[in-house]
């Protein structure tokens, strides 16, 4: 999978990505990924992007901002600025795609609210994010990650029974908005290909964690009963979670009848097949006191490595819980280009997560980290908008760019 | 907002071989967007999920909801006319799917390179645990697995529980969501140069890739991120708490956020700029010290005026909800329509969640319930191969379909 000469599948797709922090800009990097040219607009007076100082910050340059705006083009623009917005529209002209995270309404009061594009480009799919969406009780409330975990069920979900409600490691909501706008602008595309016409799209951090848990909602939804946290296990299917070998933790998945009597063999002990108290994943949660203490004492005997290839060698789903260190040591993420190396005009080179879809035809683009404010104004103004040299200095002076 | 009753995608065809929840899940969103999704199944059964709970009146619920609005047909692949029908179908849709485990639908001789010659700009998508290559491409994978090697596990909860799962099956959904979203830019790739495209994505990788700030902060500084219960490692106070009667979740983000927190909230506004807690990483550092000012002013307020209070000086903040609540929230119910209600024929009137996708021009079709095995046969058959009811039932007793 060269990533080296490819253009991607977006190849020919303009983004103007007005967006800012995690959500927005996770789908824009996403988009470039897949060959869009993405042009990131930050505010020439206030330093920009705010993620630009987020940590990890690395000979005073924030990683984080680096990869998230991987190959985009930085420039500046002063949309309150009547000069620098009539400088957005001509953009928006030559543009398939703008995205912004800004509170619900601020783009109308900008005069640059979907209507307003749609007059200079009618092709032009205008698509938001923002931590509640656009209407609903909750509209004008500032959103984060933490609330739509909070608030989106997901919280409710994980941990253990007898402990409170647990937050998801990573920044769940975010990311999944992110994906979700990037969804949403796909489909748009292709409704542009069809009918000619572009749209406005929005989505919410709160409805995408929502988005996440259907199963859980319609068991729910039948049984009237709020389901209880398992901790490492799950719902209907047992055993099927977490145990722990000799070395230390590995996940089991018996989802099929056949995988339980296949485990059984693994274990030298085939009469548990024909076990009353075992018949079934139903049988077999109401008694896995019995259960649990069998597997562990057979796993107890081997590492998760040999647990894993055991298991594995049957067909039953098994894996050691892996920390980031196990995964930048597992050949699999390298051959998989999970993980790629980036090289940084201050960072230097540094390593980070690759988008996980794979293009055989047209795989992802290579690279390039994100750029200081405003290092695309040159290239991006004069070839879009075909400004001189003259023109650019007195905008800059005027703080338009 | 779902009324308009086509979507964006209304024209594409799918033909669609996934079974159990990935793929459904992600082929249920291209359906919601108005592709035309056609299921097939093996007329001996169909898809495992058919036989899952949650079951009303005998009928899985499950299988129902994420196999909204797809029009199920049955064909034995391994049936040589069965193959020929097969051909026929590809010739005229732009899309396949599916997730049987690799190499599976090339030793079926329909694999990618046979496809293409007969559909030149077809769009063909596979997931599965692992992916196509790398070490672990022959493995079996499963939601518990891609979770616990994707790393998400290693730091989500709290260290006294070691690693800790997220409730619902997140690897399962995030790739259905990254098949959505290489379906479509594949589409935008097959319009645009009228050649298609092989796409191809993995639970584990889709999981690894919700870690993205983690992992840069780990290859930065080779620390493994920590398990930090409700806390997070860049902010605080930013995560949930316990107010009087519940749990809350807060987002204390920028300085301006502190400065207000301390004047507006705690009215302490000597802690702005105590040392312990002047900035961000200092109040992460001393997050012992920061909560138990946190906890002394809401554990006597009821959450909900908590909520009321943090709001109203700009701080984001809500209550921590569990699916009774979100329920009973007109939020998701009534504005935001992220909670539905569909009829099925035998079930009666079922609760799903929405796409949170929001379309203004050509909003997200009206769902269907999944049909019975094989319910679209003679519709499908018919349209697409020209084949008589007299046909379609013949093929059926032949076992063919």
């Amino acid at each position: 999978m060269e990533q080296n000469q490819s253009k991607g599948p977006l190849q020919g797709v303009t983004v103007l990505d007005l967006t800012r922090v995690v959500a927005g800009p996770f789908c824009t990097g996403w988009l470039a990924d897949m060959g869009a040219t993405v042009i990131k607009i930050e505010n020439p007076g206030d330093g920009g992007d705010h993620s630009r100082v987020s940590e990890p910050v690395v000979n005073g340059v924030s990683a984080w901002y680096a990869v998230l705006n991987r190959s985009k083009q930085t420039v500046t623009l002063n949309l309150k600025d009547p000069e620098g917005k009539a400088l957005f529209l001509e953009l928006v002209k030559k543009a398939d795609v703008v995205t912004e995270n800004f509170r619900p309404g601020v783009m109308d009061r900008l005069g640059l609210g979907y209507e307003d594009l749609a007059k200079v480009n009618p092709k032009i799919i205008f698509a938001s994010v923002s931590g509640y969406g656009s209407y609903g009780p909750y509209s004008q409330r500032p959103g984060y990650d933490v609330i739509s975990q909070g608030m989106g069920g997901i919280m409710s979900l994980t941990g253990f029974e007898d402990g409170p409600p647990t937050k998801v490691g990573t920044t769940l909501g975010d990311i999944t908005a992110g994906m979700n706008m990037a969804i949403g602008i796909l489909a748009a595309l292709q409704c542009v290909h069809t009918t000619g016409k572009g749209q406005k799209l929005e989505v919410a951090l709160v409805d995408s964690v929502f988005a996440m848990v259907p199963f859980e909602f319609l068991l729910y939804s039948i049984t009237g009963k709020v389901p209880p946290r398992r901790g490492n296990h799950y719902n209907i299917w047992c055993p099927y979670g977490t145990f722990k070998a000799a070395d230390g933790y590995y996940q089991l998945g018996v989802g099929t009848e056949k995988h339980f009597q296949l485990l059984c063999n693994v274990m030298e002990k085939p009469e548990l097949i024909e076990d009353p108290r075992f018949t079934d994943h139903i049988a077999r949660m109401a008694n896995k006191g019995v259960l649990y203490p069998i597997i562990d004492a057979w796993a107890a005997q081997y590492t998760v490595k040999q647990v894993a290839e055991q298991l594995n060698a049957v067909g039953i789903p098994c894996s050691g819980v892996y920390d980031l260190k196990d995964i930048s040591e597992d050949p699999h993420f390298t051959q998989r280009d999970m993980i790629k190396t980036m090289e940084h005009p201050q960072i230097g080179n540094f390593s980070y997560v690759n988008m996980p879809v794979r293009f055989f035809g047209t795989p992802l683009v290579e690279p390039r980290a994100a750029g200081d404010l405003g290092a695309y104004n040159e290239s991006v103004y004069t070839q879009l908008l075909g400004l001189d040299e003259e023109k650019l200095k007195q905008l800059h002076e005027k703080g338009v760019i | 907002m779902q009324n308009k009753n086509c979507g964006p995608l209304a024209g594409v065809k799918i033909l669609d071989l996934t079974c159990v929840l990935s793929g459904p899940f992600g082929t249920s969103w291209l359906s919601d967007m108005g592709a035309e999704v056609i299921k097939l199944e093996n007329p001996n059964g169909g898809d495992y999920t058919r036989k899952s709970g949650p079951f009303i009146n005998g009928y899985s619920n499950y299988f129902a909801t994420v196999n909204r609005n797809k029009k199920t047909i049955t064909m034995n692949l391994k049936d040589p006319k069965a193959k020929e029908m097969f051909f026929e179908l590809v010739k005229q849709v732009d899309v396949v799917t599916e997730n049987f485990k690799p190499g599976t639908m090339e030793k079926l001789g329909i694999g990618y390179d046979v496809l293409k010659k007969i559909n030149p700009k077809l769009v063909f998508a596979s997931i599965s645990g692992y992916g196509q290559t790398g070490p672990y491409a022959h493995r079996p994978g499963y939601d518990v697995v891609s979770q616990a090697m994707g790393g998400i596990m290693s730091y989500t909860g709290f260290p006294e529980n070691g690693p800790s799962k997220c409730g619902p099956s997140i690897g399962d959904i995030t790739a259905g969501m990254n098949l959505c979203m290489g379906v479509l830019a594949g589409l935008y790739k097959a319009k645009t140069t009228g050649t298609g495209e092989r796409v191809e994505l993995s639970l584990v990788d889709s999981v690894l890739a919700l870690t993205t700030q983690d992992y840069i902060d780990y290859g930065h500084t080779k620390i493994l991120p920590q398990q930090l219960g409700n806390g997070y490692s860049l902010w605080c106070p930013y995560g949930s708490y316990k107010a009087k009667d519940r749990y809350y979740s807060i987002g204390v983000g920028t300085d301006k956020h502190w400065h207000d927190f301390c004047t507006l909230i705690l009215k302490k506004p000597e802690l702005e700029h105590d040392p312990r807690f002047a900035g961000p990483l200092d109040r992460v550092h001393n997050r012992k010290e920061m909560d138990e000012y946190v906890n002394a002013w809401a554990q006597q307020l009821p959450a909900a005026e908590v909520v009321e209070q943090v709001n109203a000086v700009g701080i984001p903040c809500a209550l921590v909800y569990d699916f009774a609540d979100i329920e009973a929230d007109e939020n998701f119910t009534v504005h935001r329509q992220m909670i539905k209600t569909m009829h099925h024929p035998e079930m009666g009137d079922i609760l799903y969640i929405n796409n949170p996708l929001r379309f203004t021009e050509s909003g997200l079709k009206e769902p269907e319930p999944a049909g019975t095995l094989g319910q679209y046969n003679e519709e499908i058959y018919g349209k697409y191969l020209g084949l008589t009811p007299q046909e379609v039932a013949q093929l059926k007793e032949n076992g063919t379909i």
